[in-house]
């Protein structure tokens, strides 16, 4: 077993570990805390599945950004007490159905298929960031401007929202 | 180098784990989380089957763009959810039920 | 002929639909439509040819069967018709004036009008059928005006005795009918009348239709409901005693006479000849106006029967006819004198039965023209010369005579007892005129009585006249007169002796008469006065078998049926109680299980709406598992 395998079961194990306890977790902090584990197993699978680029991406974003967010979400929704926020559990048997059905079928689909890898193409000259790169500002520029007009939609809808300030529209 | 079927594996109980996650927890934060979790199992299987094609970078630009998309919704979600409970003083979403019926 | 047949139903109709405040009106429409039927009804006689009229009417048909309603009139029914219709109005006229201020007036009319319809309707049917279902109806409309008083209980009593009296009779009647379509297949008169065999059902037959007339002429032994029937109103009395009721029966007899075997007609014969004797020596020593005069119309009637039973129905139905006259005339004028005497009562308030003839007496120079009428169909009635009474009876002589001549030894002691009835009859007679008209006033000396109105003795003046001899015959001691070629036509047999013979016994009876009632001495006899104790034997023979059985079948009914009834009674709540929790668990159960199916499915799917995020997710991820599933498959 090399290094790169162990390295990847650790991983595995560590982001379906932390999905599983997340299901039965009743903090919403500590549920946030297995959720920041989770992004990071998954940062570090993305690495031995070479996307480095997607890796610090996802470090980033997820661990630095939106954890950030929701654990401010989080203080925000709670009143001012020494109590934790504890959440309840509705809808047991839906729950556990759904998702042991939706699991059941999504394995059976991909136990049915096997996939092969393509033929490898002439290695290119620029490195995978690199290649990334080109491919922002050549093929994929529209999703790139559109991601971007997005981006800042929502950062001036979100603000907005979440304000206090009473305007007559909200 | 572990075969991609243990990536599509994990996707897919990441994916489910996040079904119940949203069903079951009687929170909007825990609910978003759960959102959380089904976009990574989703952004996991597009970085897993870019592997299958090492020259192209399809599944990472789509890894990325949904890595934006969901920090869009985060952001947007949180503050809705924010909003919801500056109004009704409460954040579960079942007691929020001024659209039934 | 329709017309004459249908007006008095018309004026029962009339009667039926108007109201009380215009009842004044029927005194007048009834006697005018019964007058337009009597002359009709003469128009009919006097253009009779000697082939009988029929008028078909095709009535139902059963299969191939097909009964016909049929009338027809021939001689005998032409002579009826008339003095139905004739007797009818008068008595119309009468009542007019009798029923003057009645309450039920409407009513009384109405069943008057039915009653003569009735009447009319057995006259004219040419169908056994037919003249059964009339026979019934004259039945009930005398059952109707025998109780029209029916405030009084003794008019109610005498209205059921008269209807179940009928009704025993009728049981025969209606037996006979059915051995006759058994047999011959026909009701049709015209048909069995034709047939020249004689059958021996023919004699059960005729027996069993006896049996009716016995029920509905009065004869021996059901004749004891006619003198109880005289609580009725004295018009319905009247008619029931000349023209309709116990009419209908001679008339039957006669009609289907030709039907009677020998073997029948002897039967007939004693039945009428038993019948006259006794119901003549009860009308020697009653004290009642009316119960004399049924007594003695019983009587009359039996000595018809007998007259029919020896052949002789012609002489029967000449009797039946001249009794009709005289016998109305009798009973119009003891209404009146009992009318009047009501009134004179009421003015001065005192009481006593005005129709107890011990209680009246020489009421001649008070009720001039009523004695006069009295006396006129009295005679008659007592077979005095000079009158219809005797002619008739003269012919019913001769024909017993004839039929004595010819058989066995027996017969003569009908003979004999008929000359006894005929001696007795002027005993009675003479007895009734006395006692009301003759000698010194008892009670009524204190009254001041006038006759009545003219409206009632107008039709006793004319039923009077019409009871002296020159109605049948031009000859007052030959009964050989115009109307009896009508009846009989052709050679008859006549017996000059007989008429010298009968009006000597009849003076001497007369005579006889005198001498017993001139001091105004009642004779009393028990046995007779109770009418031979028949009420007492029938209660005796009948009334209390009939009790004890009620009470055997009583006993029975309280042990062994309610037993059995109680017990089916248990079973049946303990399978109700069973139903009921079947009802209760199953039926309802499934009811309600429907129910809360309809209420879980509809909360069920109204949880979808439910506003509940959550769920909404699981739906909708539902739904996808489902599509997925599909898709595996």
């Amino acid at each position: 077993m090399t290094i790169a395998t162990f390295m990847f079961y650790f991983f595995e194990v560590m982001a379906a570990l932390s999905a599983l306890a997340l299901i039965f977790v009743r903090n919403v902090f500590y549920g946030a805390l297995l959720l920041l584990i989770c992004l990071l197993s998954l940062a570090g699978i993305y690495v031995l599945a070479f996307a480095e680029f997607v890796a610090v991406t996802q470090i980033l974003i997820y661990a630095g950004g939106i954890l950030v967010v929701i654990i401010f979400g989080i203080m925000l929704t709670t009143k001012i007490s020494g109590k934790p926020l504890v959440v309840k559990h509705g809808n047991w048997l839906a729950g556990i159905f759904a998702g042991i059905s939706m699991a059941a079928l999504l394995m059976t689909f991909f136990s049915q298929e096997s996939f092969s890898v393509s033929p490898i193409p002439p290695v290119s000259k620029y490195g995978a960031i690199e290649q990334i790169g080109i491919q922002l500002m050549t093929g994929f520029a529209l999703p790139f401007e559109v991601a971007g007009v997005l981006l800042l939609i929502t950062l001036a809808g979100a603000a907005v929202i979440a304000s206090t300030i009473k305007s007559k529209k909200i | 180098m572990a075969p991609i079927d243990h990536f599509l594996y994990l996707s897919a109980f990441l994916f489910s784990a996040g079904i119940v996650v949203v069903i079951v927890k009687r929170n909007a934060i825990m609910v978003l989380l759960g959102i959380e979790l089904m976009l990574n199992a989703a952004n996991l299987n597009l970085v897993a089957f870019n592997i299958l094609q090492p020259g192209l970078f399809t599944g990472h630009m789509f890894a990325l763009f949904v890595i934006v998309v969901a920090v869009c919704e985060a952001a947007v979600g949180l503050a809705i959810v924010l909003r919801v409970y500056q109004h009704y003083q409460t954040s579960i979403p079942d007691e929020i039920q001024d659209l039934k019926e | 002929m329709l017309m004459v047949f249908l007006l008095p139903l018309v004026s029962c109709v009339i009667s039926f639909l108007l109201t009380d405040r215009y009842a004044w009106v029927i005194t007048l429409t009834a006697p005018l439509l019964q007058l337009i039927s009597m002359i009709g009804a003469l128009i009919v006689f006097f253009s009779l040819s000697a082939e009988p009229y029929t008028l078909a009417l095709p009535w139902f048909h059963i299969g191939e069967f097909i009964f016909s309603a049929n009338l027809q009139i021939n001689a005998v029914s032409a002579i009826m018709l008339v003095v139905v219709t004739v007797v009818s109005f008068l008595v119309h006229v009468y009542s007019t004036g009798y029923m003057a201020g009645d309450e039920n007036n409407r009513r009384y009319f109405a069943m008057l009008g039915f009653f003569t319809f009735s009447m009319l309707g057995i006259v004219l049917a040419d169908n056994l059928l037919l003249i059964f279902v009339f026979w019934e109806l004259v039945g009930f409309s005398s059952y109707m005006l025998i109780g029209h008083w029916n405030q009084k209980p003794a008019a109610v009593n005498a209205a059921r005795k008269a209807f179940i009296f009928n009704r025993i009779g009728d049981a025969g009647f209606l037996i006979g009918l059915m051995i006759i379509w058994a047999n011959a297949g026909t009701f049709e008169l015209r048909n069995l009348l034709l047939q020249t065999e004689v059958f021996s059902w023919q004699t059960s037959a005729t027996l069993c239709i006896f049996c009716g007339v016995i029920g509905k002429s009065a004869q021996f032994p059901l004749f004891t409901w006619l003198p109880d029937a005289m609580e009725g109103p004295t018009p319905v009395s009247a008619l029931i005693h000349a023209a309709t009721m116990v009419a209908a029966g001679v008339f039957l007899l006669s009609r289907i006479f030709a039907l009677y075997t020998p073997e029948a007609l002897d039967v007939v014969a004693l039945i009428g000849i038993i019948t006259a004797v006794l119901s003549a020596l009860s009308a020697l020593v009653q004290t009642d106006i009316k119960k004399i005069l049924a007594y003695s119309t019983i009587s009359q009637l039996g000595l018809m029967v007998t007259a029919i039973g020896a052949g002789a129905a012609d002489a029967a139905m000449l009797h039946l006819f001249t009794h009709a006259f005289f016998k109305a005339c009798l009973f119009l004028s003891a209404g009146a004198v009992i009318h009047v005497l009501h009134q004179a009562q009421q003015q001065t308030h005192t009481h006593f039965d005005v129709q107890d003839i011990r209680n009246l007496g020489g009421l001649r120079k008070k009720l001039p023209a009523t004695f006069f009428a009295f006396a006129l169909s009295g005679s008659a009635l007592a077979g005095i010369p000079f009158f219809s009474g005797f002619v008739s009876k003269d012919a019913i002589f001769t024909g017993l005579w004839n039929w004595a001549t010819m058989g066995t030894s027996w017969r003569w002691i009908v003979v004999v007892s008929a000359f006894l009835v005929s001696f007795i009859t002027v005993l009675y007679t003479f007895r009734l005129v006395w006692f009301m008209f003759m000698g010194e006033e008892k009670s009524t000396q204190a009254l001041d009585v006038t006759e009545a109105p003219l409206v009632m003795r107008l039709p006793i003046i004319i039923l009077a006249v019409a009871s002296l001899w020159f109605i049948i015959t031009i000859n007052p001691v030959d009964f050989n007169g115009w109307l009896f070629q009508i009846l009989h036509p052709g050679k008859y047999f006549h017996f000059n002796l007989m008429a010298a013979v009968s009006a000597s016994w009849v003076l001497l009876a007369l005579g006889t008469a005198h001498r017993m009632y001139r001091t105004g001495k009642n004779f009393n006899v028990k046995i007779f006065q109770r009418a031979f104790y028949l009420d007492f034997i029938y209660q005796l023979l009948f009334e209390k078998p009939v009790l004890a059985l009620a009470s055997f079948t009583d006993r029975i009914d309280r042990h062994w049926i309610d037993g059995v009834l109680h017990s089916g009674v248990y079973a049946q709540v303990t399978l109700a109680h069973i139903i009921g929790w079947f009802d209760k668990w199953i039926i309802d159960g499934s009811v309600n299980a429907v129910a809360a199916t309809s209420n879980g499915l509809g909360s069920f799917t109204r949880s979808f709406q439910g506003g509940k995020i959550q769920l909404y997710i699981f739906w909708s991820i539902f739904g996808l598992i489902i599509f997925l599933i599909w898709m595996l498959l």
